[in-house]
């Protein structure tokens, strides 16, 4: 039997997941904004309508916004990322194997009924039936693209997407129609999956203008310019599968923990609560992800904007022995920011970077550090409660003091939503009067 | 006399609280309940409602539907060929359920503590 790929993602996601749970917006404009408030990120269907540009700064859009009535959010980032959750897990029933690809976009492999060495049945119809399920259960409004590959099927989503004949039912199975080529006639080479900017540009010196022409060029040429990455591309594009779906993410090789501040921070006691805030967050993902850091990078720099000279700088201090303990992790990295900080340089940002992974598994000794396996394990007992409260009662209801208590370069999130799903005093109310 | 080792009985886990009232944990959500009209159907000011998105809501089921200006828990009913809302109390009135009133889920559970 035939095997189809599917790409599936959501629609406007952050600003669906604000109204999924909010019944007071339902049917009204709204937009999200980024980090520190910053620029609209997500626009509704209805904010869209209205014209209202991604991307555009809040401080600009103001005005227009509040003539129309829009509402603005915040970027709510843990009722996303459990929306996201609860999106995945229901994708999962859906199809024989899951590429989370992103926080609401992943692929899926299927078998195409009735193939028989041809093209096969069509697939709408259960992407039809999938995209009504999601609705109803989730609130969440996905496109759905089919094809053989996963290159075809990003295609499809798109055209799912944006094809006026195709944005009403929101699904396209590019493997059921009898003549591929004029849809890869309408798709721009710089819209393909994974060309790349440089690739894309090259494609276009050459004339090559659509997906179509890339899959019907010489491949000898590509293969010179781009290796086996653009003879991929090409086989993609025939219908042959050459990337498999990768169901089991890949151990993260890092982890990076980086934020605007609200205001500059022009202080060596702020910069070290900015810092020592980022790596008990790092730290925790690196324990939720079952992992030890060998090494930590602390970044800085300073407004490409604001006129006076543009200040950038890093440092990294290498641990004896791999930790994802954050006291280790502070004690190690807080004397880093002495180095970073310059007294004549406000800062506009800081991150932290935790290097060299390894497995938490990998509980190893060293003879110049002793550590006692008991004292290692409650350690690890007592994080493991640190990060049970937190994860429970919200993030930051058990810190370590470094990161300060009302500190003022904490992001700027005057319009953020309640968290509806994740926190019991925030879930929503049912009116019984 | 000890028991069989191998009686699956014994080998069972414990009774899982979260097992026993979601059916449906990527659809299921929860809502806090504010008023007294469902009192008559055991639902009180404060319970906290536990309500799943996936299942059908029939005729007789207590669902929460989704108004214009908020969530509303109510219980699912028909008067001749016209679907409706209809408290636990008299003194509330029906709500007919039109394009203001969206169904949005069936509540399972109602937690409250006493």
């Amino acid at each position: 039997m035939a095997h189809a790929t599917v790409l599936i993602d959501a629609n406007n996601f952050y600003a669906s997941c604000e109204a999924a749970l909010d019944a007071s917006v339902l049917g009204l404009p709204l937009v999200v904004l980024s980090n520190n408030d910053g620029c609209v990120v997500s626009r509704s269907a209805e904010a869209r309508a209205l014209g209202i540009p991604m991307g555009a700064p809040w401080f600009q859009l103001r005005q227009q916004l509040e003539r129309h009535g829009v509402i603005v959010r915040s970027s709510n980032y843990s009722l996303y990322a459990d929306m996201s959750q609860r999106l995945m897990a229901s994708l999962e029933e859906w199809v024989e194997e899951l590429e989370i690809y992103s926080v609401d976009e992943a692929f899926g492999r299927l078998s195409r009924p009735g193939a028989n060495g041809g093209a096969g049945g069509d697939l709408s119809v259960w992407g039809q039936a999938l995209r009504s399920r999601v609705r109803r259960h989730l609130g969440l409004s996905v496109a759905v693209g089919i094809a053989p590959t996963k290159v075809l099927a990003k295609v499809a989503n798109r055209i799912a997407k944006q094809h006026p004949g195709h944005r009403e039912s929101g699904v396209f199975d590019l493997g059921a129609v009898p003549d591929p080529d004029p849809w890869l006639e309408e798709i721009a080479v710089e819209e393909v999956w994974g060309i790349g900017r440089r690739l894309s540009r090259w494609c276009r010196l050459r004339g090559i203008a659509t997906a179509r022409a890339l899959r019907d060029m010489p491949p000898g040429e590509l293969r010179r310019r781009c290796g086996v990455v653009g003879l991929r591309l090409q086989h993609e594009l025939a219908g042959s599968s050459c990337l498999p779906l990768q169901s089991a993410p890949a151990p993260k090789r890092e982890t990076c923990v980086s934020r605007s501040f609200s205001t500059p921070v022009d202080s060596l006691p702020a910069l070290r609560e900015a810092v020592a805030t980022y790596l008990s967050r790092a730290a925790e993902k690196l324990r939720s992800q079952q992992q030890r850091a060998g090494a930590v990078t602390v970044f800085v720099r300073s407004s490409p904007f604001n006129g006076t000279s543009f200040y950038s700088n890093a440092a990294t201090v290498t641990l004896p022995l791999a930790s994802n303990d954050t006291a280790v992790l502070l004690a190690a990295a807080l004397p880093l920011t002495e180095r970073l900080f310059r007294p004549h340089k406000p800062l506009q940002k800081a991150g932290v970077l935790l290097q060299d992974l390894q497995p938490d598994t990998l509980l190893q000794q060293h003879l110049l550090v002793p550590s006692p396996v008991e004292q290692q394990q409650r350690r690890a007992a007592l994080l493991a409660t640190v990060d049970h409260l937190n994860r429970r009662y919200g993030s930051g209801t058990v810190q370590w003091a470094a990161c300060g208590l009302q500190p003022r370069w904490r992001m700027r999130r005057s319009r953020l939503s309640r968290a509806a799903t994740t926190r019991l005093a925030d879930v929503p109310l049912a009116r019984a009067y | 006399m000890t028991a069989d080792p191998a009686d699956p009985a014994d080998l069972a886990a414990h009774v899982d609280l979260a097992d026993l009232l979601i059916r449906h944990p990527a659809s299921t959500l929860l809502l806090r309940v504010c008023g007294e009209s469902m009192a008559g159907a055991g639902i009180r000011h404060g319970d906290l409602l536990v309500v799943d998105r996936a299942i059908r809501p029939r005729r007789g089921h207590i669902v929460v539907a989704r108004l214009e200006d908020g969530f509303t828990v109510k219980r699912l009913e028909r008067r001749g060929d016209q679907w409706c809302l209809r408290a636990a109390h008299p003194a509330y009135p029906e709500l007919p359920l039109d394009g203001n009133a969206q169904l949005w889920g069936v509540v399972l559970h109602a937690i409250r503590q006493p």
